[in-house]
């Protein structure tokens, strides 16, 4: 009787333990295929359909509400991004987005117009989920069209880049701004400090007597 | 009368990374002002905008194997030779008070006595590893964009390249106007100083600034062995030519980015 007790406990709790182990299922990191993904251009299929939870923080998406002419930053997740913009058709992207038209290596630099990476009309936000440039998907469907091998790293890098040495990159791009600002001092401060001592040496020397100039 | 101041390993150093440096300054420079006609034309024989970069590549490549033969041969002197005292590149208390001594020379003091080598030599040197390190870790960086994003993170190019920048600048600033005035163009070596050349030094300029060190050497009696007469005349001719095309170009470097500066956007 107590052997019979024992045997039904254990078959019990063996099924009780039994079950979550089942519904487990061994899902790959972000990291984990971060170097195939380098190499290959294979990607995970959460990471080009929208079935499961994003790896992805959209680290893009706006933080406060951007006064643009009534669409705050819900434009950014619309599907069409410029519904409501009036006399849209016969306007550049610059007239509206002019700051994001300066410092753009890619346009500057190797001439890549931006529809190129932006889509055809309508253009969706960048944070509407279906959109080529959601992070989700943009290193796949808009880096690798040049870069051939982009991971989503990759596709990290800051296309549309803040000016480094203005006050409002410290909030918007914090690394950049320190790091320049930085980088700046060092250099200015070692010209403050030599190009005077340059000058003074050579002025000096001019006015100093000596036997014979230099090589001769 | 000449005198010995470098050996020919550390004069190989020096023009190698002279050359190489040029080759870093005009590429470079070429590719931040390519939107400018003035870029383009420094562009042009390397092979445009990617050519340079695939050159400013492999020479990066290269003076980092030249700097690691440097570290190793450094080190090599260090241990086997056992150079120390004043013949060492280290900084020292008296550095400080030398340059302090200097700068009331040059408000119209005593000039200060210099050792083998003064203060501004010596932060010549140790800056060539600052920038090094600066410019060799962000130009790694930058090889190769997609491997770097494997290992950090896609905006962490965004700041390689503004430091490498910054950098660049610097070090082009401070070689081709500073290092170039100090060496070559100031009264005392001008039209240039062939210590790092053929010919060497003058005697007689050395023993004007540099007594401390003629003294010590008199009396250790190292100067019979250093002193050499003067090369011959082709000698000269190829190191003015090197070293003043290079001052030349340099000041040029300098000139044509200033004055095409606010025609890029940075």
């Amino acid at each position: 009787m107590q052997r019979t007790i024992i045997t039904m406990a254990l078959l019990i709790a063996g099924a009780f333990l039994a079950l979550p182990c089942a519904a487990q299922e061994e899902l790959a990191g972000a990291d984990r295929y971060r170097m195939r993904e380098a190499s290959t251009g294979y990607y995970q299929e959460y990471e080009v359909m929208p079935s499961r939870g994003s790896p992805f923080v959209q680290w893009s998406g706006a933080k406060q509400p951007a006064i643009t002419g009534g669409r705050g930053s819900v434009a950014t997740f619309a599907v069409d991004a410029h519904a409501m913009v009036p006399n849209y058709k016969h306007q550049r992207c610059v007239s509206c987005h002019k700051e994001t038209a300066r410092n753009n290596r890619h346009t500057t630099r190797m001439n890549i117009a931006c529809r190129q990476c932006h889509g055809q009309d309508p253009i969706a936000g960048i944070n509407h989920y279906f959109s080529p440039l959601n992070p989700i998907r943009r290193h796949a469907m808009v880096c690798a069209k040049c870069h051939q091998g982009a991971s989503g790293s990759f596709a990290m890098y800051v296309v549309h880049e803040p000016p480094p040495l203005m006050a409002g990159t410290a909030k918007s791009f914090p690394v950049l701004y320190w790091a320049v600002w930085i980088m700046v001092v060092i250099a200015v401060g070692t010209f403050a400090l030599f190009l005077p001592h340059t000058g003074l040496w050579m002025l000096r020397e001019l006015f100093s007597s000596k036997e014979k100039g230099g090589d001769a | 009368m000449r005198l010995k101041r470098f050996t020919p390993v550390q004069k190989a150093f020096h023009i190698l990374l002279m050359l190489s440096f040029l080759v870093q300054a005009v590429t470079g420079t070429a590719r931040m002002y390519i939107e400018t006609s003035w870029g383009r034309a420094l562009a042009s024989p390397f092979g445009g905008y990617e050519g340079s970069l695939t050159v400013h590549k492999y020479v990066g490549l290269f003076m980092l194997l030249l700097f690691l033969c440097h570290m190793v041969y450094a080190l090599f002197i260090v241990f086997a030779e056992k150079v120390g005292g004043e013949d060492a590149l280290w900084f020292r208390f008296n550095d400080l008070k030398q340059f302090f001594a200097h700068l009331g020379w040059m408000f119209g003091g005593k000039a200060p006595r210099f050792e083998r080598w003064g203060y501004w030599e010596k932060f010549d040197y140790w800056a060539v590893f600052w920038g090094m390190i600066v410019l060799g870790v962000t130009g790694l960086m930058l090889y190769d964009p997609l491997s770097t994003t494997a290992y950090f993170k896609g905006w962490s190019l965004n700041v390689a390249l503004w430091v490498h920048r910054i950098e660049a600048c610097l070090a082009m600033l401070h070689v081709f106007v500073i290092h170039f005035a100090i060496a070559h163009l100031r009264r005392h070596n001008f039209p240039m100083d062939r210590a790092m050349f053929a010919g060497d030094t003058d005697l007689e300029a050395a023993s004007e600034e540099r007594p401390a060190w003629m003294a010590r050497l008199r009396s250790e009696g190292g100067l019979e062995e250093r002193t050499v007469s003067d090369v011959p005349v082709i000698g000269l001719l190829i190191s003015y030519v090197i070293g003043l095309s290079v001052v030349v170009f340099g000041i040029y470097l300098v000139v044509g980015g200033l004055m095409n500066a606010n025609l890029v956007s940075w």
